[in-house]
């Protein structure tokens, strides 16, 4: 054995240049992993990144309690080591100066006052007050059980949106429970319901190795989901023959990439969608043996209005809205549909021609020919990715269906590479918003509040008497704004989300409805965020690492972490929040006594002995936290198992699988979780599931079946006619230019996190707003000038950026809402898909002017 | 002083033109390139601030399609020298 001399510096160099070359696959010569870890007093765990959807896998070091190293984990399929620049600085987001640590209520001379100061109190303070007014909303009978009100969140744990998900919906007989994924991506899930009959995406990131041609509709993949855009850009550089797509209403980054640019007209995606389709049954491209196999057809109902408070003179106009007519009956169904034919499809889309769809879309029709022949060529598979641009859409749920269309025409779907793909911007908006069901019309496992079959399902896993769960669908998103404004909801709680800074239409209807006397708003939350500073109490939560943890991403993988560190303070997990708080309701106090009569062991009971200490959620002993964590961890455990004396998370967790076992929804063992890098549902004996619905991956398919679309009742996805319609709003001489809003790479959503990272924040300080150059130049204004923007609900003065890295088209602005301090979302309008109830915040009139 | 190692895919057909540009950078060095055209190259920077923003002008820089981080070392003494076995 020879020794080599080097100095700390070549080592550590050595080091990062063999870390990089395994993650790349690449071999370096003469380099190798000089030394295992270890010896530096850090403790590494695996973990899960705290941001978006795509789920990276971070190892998280842990030193005299404090996170203080994170690194991408190179055992974690989705990221095999990669990190972007938010993963990278992860250690920093607990440990911002402004933690909050305390409960703080509003108080004016030792007592509540909606308009007092933020005071110190205990958590014993906070939830009298909180049971007092959950009471008092109940008796009113302006507000009754649905006026208790919960906004939760796609960053929930999936224990966490189970646990509020129990309470709100068993407890206190409210549906009015609604994550912040309805911003997000409520219209892929309606979409996924009406096509698939089931949510979720069939395929799994693994496509992204085997496709050969990518369509981005409305995704920036490379500054909002840059891992998996390392992976596409990765596969166009090893496999030549690869072309990538990018549809989008302004040039960006992603669009470097692209092969085939498409900067169309907002809103004309429908037109284009349509276009392909036509395309395809012209030139023959239909797969006829799949489409006769696997197929039906259906027309939508289109006089659908756009969402909007019914006294809105475009939803007085409308006939399918499914809001009370003069007559007081709904009018129509906007989700309704009725069975039609090939051939009556086929002619509905022969109106979309090249002319008609470029004269829509302004794309010039080689390039619109150019991304229809990839999906017509039967030897091209096609992986289509898309967020916002389609999902925050007044016709949200529509452009998911047609994207389908396209992919089902041809049978690109359910097969290695032949993917639409439907990607999330939070971290467990697939594993917690959707699979635990904490919307206002769903219960887990993809049941609805509506079918009565459904509600006895849950009633009998949760152990409450048949009739507690109410069978009308709740408050969504959009409408708790309203309702708080109407006086509605007498008690608001809302955590892990920045609605105020997030939500449309803050100053018309958010803001006053959180400030109306009539309502109580709670904010659990970590740092002083918009909402908070709104809220009349504030709860200090743990975050991320401070609490044990599940998240479920985009690809259906379920990935949990041990809890690394303590909470500073007085900071506490929603989890525990959940479960204390429901000791102070007894039964009677919330039910009425014909239903506590109908399971007369109920009677006297406390909602916490009635929906967590029910035999199921707390049958796993302190011990077993020690136990099942063994292999990583010697005598682990957690917060809450030591706070109620049981591993509340497994006891959770186990019961919840019961929702989706044996129905295409199977979670693994927790236990298992603890031990991999996540597991793909469904999750049958033990093993993952890469493609659902075809034989030979998916378990679901018998043999011989071939595809099996089995979420609907005949084993087969449908396609919907449904046509172009114009937004609610367009520029107009006054408002003459279209508003886009989004994201940028540095931050993470409103920015609650990533601004208190110091390098992040410095990198990207304050929202600006990118304008093309001719249209600043036609307003005086000049780069870096201040200007104002203006719509029919409000201004925000920001700095105009005329380069960069978005290129604007001519007439047509983008700002970012990360900035507390320049709120966007004052300006934009609360108009919805009537169908998913999804706000489209990409398309409003605004005029922008030099300040 | 900050080490860092960074993946570095530029567009297939400017592989050339970003490794030299990378090779400019102060503090930056090129590792290695593979047979497809994929980058290593090595941040060495005073502080967290300088890094990142060295990470950043490789991100923006004309060519790179991706940039991602994979390794991160903070070292208050770079030049002490130590031995290994080998």
């Amino acid at each position: 054995m020879t020794e080599v001399k080097m100095t700390r510096r070549d080592f550590i160099k050595t080091n990062a240049v063999a870390a990089a070359a395994a993650t790349a696959g690449m071999s370096v010569p003469g380099v190798a992993l000089a030394q295992a870890r270890g010896g530096d007093g850090v403790r590494w765990d695996k973990g899960v990144c705290r941001y978006c959807g795509t789920g990276c896998g971070v190892l998280v070091g842990t030193k005299e309690g404090k996170i203080v190293a994170t690194q991408g984990d190179p055992d974690c399929p989705v990221n095999s080591g990669l990190n972007c620049v938010k993963g990278y600085f992860l250690a920093k987001i607990q440990y911002g100066q402004d933690r909050l640590t305390k409960p703080l209520l509003r108080m004016k001379d030792g007592k509540f006052d909606k308009n007092g100061e933020f005071t110190p109190i205990s958590w014993d303070q906070a939830f009298d007050i909180m049971a007092v007014k959950v009471k008092a909303t109940m008796k009113n009978p302006e507000q009754g059980p649905f006026g208790v009100s919960m906004f939760g969140s796609g960053q929930w744990t999936i224990w966490e949106g189970y646990a509020a998900n129990k309470l709100m919906k068993a407890g206190f007989r409210s549906n009015s429970i609604d994550p912040n994924a309805r911003h997000c991506m409520a219209s892929a899930v309606f979409a996924f319901i009406r096509t698939f009959g089931a949510d979720e995406p069939m395929g799994v990131y693994d496509d992204i190795e085997h496709a050969d041609a990518f369509a981005l509709w409305g995704s920036n993949m490379a500054e909002m989901h840059p891992i998996l855009w390392s992976r596409i850009t990765n596969r166009r550089l090893t496999a030549k023959h690869v072309k990538i797509h990018v549809l989008s209403t302004f040039g960006h980054r992603s669009c470097e990439l692209a092969d085939n640019e498409l900067i169309f007209n907002p809103q004309s995606d429908l037109a284009i969608a349509n276009y392909i389709c036509n395309y395809i049954i012209q030139t023959g491209a239909v797969n006829k043996d799949f489409v006769a196999k696997n197929v039906t057809f259906h027309k939508g109902v289109t006089d659908i209005g756009y969402g909007l408070r019914p006294n809105h003179p475009l939803e007085q106009a409308a006939g399918n809205n499914g809001y009370p007519g003069a007559d007081g009956k709904p009018k129509g169904n906007p989700n309704a549909f009725s069975p039609t034919t090939f051939d009556e499809y086929a002619k509905f889309v022969s109106e979309y021609t090249l002319d008609k769809a470029h004269q829509i879309s302004g794309v010039p029709k080689d390039k619109l020919e150019a991304l229809a022949k990839i999906y017509a060529d039967p030897k091209t598979k096609v992986m289509s990715t898309w967020t916002m641009g389609m999902n925050q859409h007044t016709r949200g749920t529509w452009i998911n269906n047609m994207l389908y269309n396209i992919h089902l025409l041809v049978g690109k779907i359910s097969e290695p590479g032949n993917s639409p793909f439907s990607l999330t911007g939070q971290p467990s908006a697939c594993g917690t918003a959707r699979e635990v069901g904490t919307f206002a019309h769903r219960l887990p496992a993809d049941m609805v509040i509506m079918n009565p079959a459904h509600r006895e399902a849950a009633e009998k896993i949760w152990k409450v008497p048949a009739g507690t769960i109410s069978d009308r669908v709740g408050y969504h998103a959009v409408l708790q704004s309203r309702m708080l404004k109407d006086g509605k909801i007498g008690f608001y709680w809302t955590s892990t989300t920045n609605n105020m800074q997030a939500g449309p239409n803050v100053n018309q209807e958010i803001y006053p409805g959180w400030r109306n006397p009539k309502a109580f708003v709670v904010v659990s939350d970590v740092y002083p965020t918009v909402s908070a500073m709104s809220a009349d109490l504030i709860l200090p939560c743990a975050m991320w690492m401070e609490k044990e943890g599940a998240f479920g991403n985009a690809e259906r993988r379920g990935q949990f972490w041990r809890q690394q560190v303590k909470a500073p303070g007085e900071c506490r997990s929603d989890l525990w929040q959940y479960i204390e708080f429901s000791k102070r309701f007894k039964v009677e106090e919330v039910w009425p006594a014909d239903l506590i009569a109908k399971m007369p062991e109920v009677a006297g009971k406390t909602l916490y002995e009635v929906l967590y200490a029910n035999g199921q959620v707390n049958m796993f002993p302190k011990e077993e936290a020690a136990k099942v964590n063994a292999h990583a961890w010697a005598g682990y455990t957690n917060e809450e198992t030591e706070a109620f004396g049981y591993y509340v998370q497994k006891g959770l967790f186990e019961e919840y699988r019961n929702f989706g076992k044996g129905k295409a929804k199977d979670l693994g063992e927790f236990d298992h979780y603890h031990r991999v890098r996540g597991l793909r549902w469904p999750v049958v004996n033990g093993k993952e599931t890469l493609w659902r619905y075809r034989e030979g991956y998916d378990p679901y398919v018998k043999a011989g079946e071939g595809i099996k679309f089995y979420g609907n009742p005949d084993g087969k996805a449908r396609i919907f006619s449904l046509p172009y319609q114009d937004p609610p709003e367009k520029p107009d001489n006054e408002y003459n230019l279209w508003l886009c809003t989004g994201r940028v790479l540095e931050h993470w959503h409103s920015g609650s996190m990533t601004r208190r990272v110091p390098e992040l924040y410095k990198s990207f300080p304050d929202a600006v707003i990118w304008i093309h150059p001719k249209d600043a130049e036609k307003r005086g204004i000049k780069r870096n000038d201040i200007v104002k923007v203006a719509t029919r609900r409000g201004e925000i003065e920001l700095r105009a950026e005329t380069k960069g890295r978005n290129k604007m088209p001519e007439g047509l602005v983008f700002v970012p809402f990360f900035d507390e301090h320049r709120l966007v979302n004052k300006l934009i309008l609360d108009a919805t898909c009537p169908i998913s109830k999804e706000t489209d915040y990409k398309k409003n009139a605004c005029k922008v002017w030099k300040a | 002083m900050n080490i860092s190692s960074v993946i570095v895919i530029p567009h297939p057909e400017r592989i050339e033109a970003v490794r030299k540009q990378l090779a400019t950078l102060p503090g930056v060095e090129v590792a290695a390139v593979s047979p497809e055209g994929k980058i290593i190259v090595t941040i060495e920077s005073e502080g967290d601030r300088e890094t990142i923003q060295m990470y950043e002008s490789i991100s923006l820089m004309d060519g790179v399609m991706s940039a991602s981080m994979v390794y991160h070392q903070k070292e208050n003494e770079p030049e002490v020298e130590i031995s290994l076995a080998a």
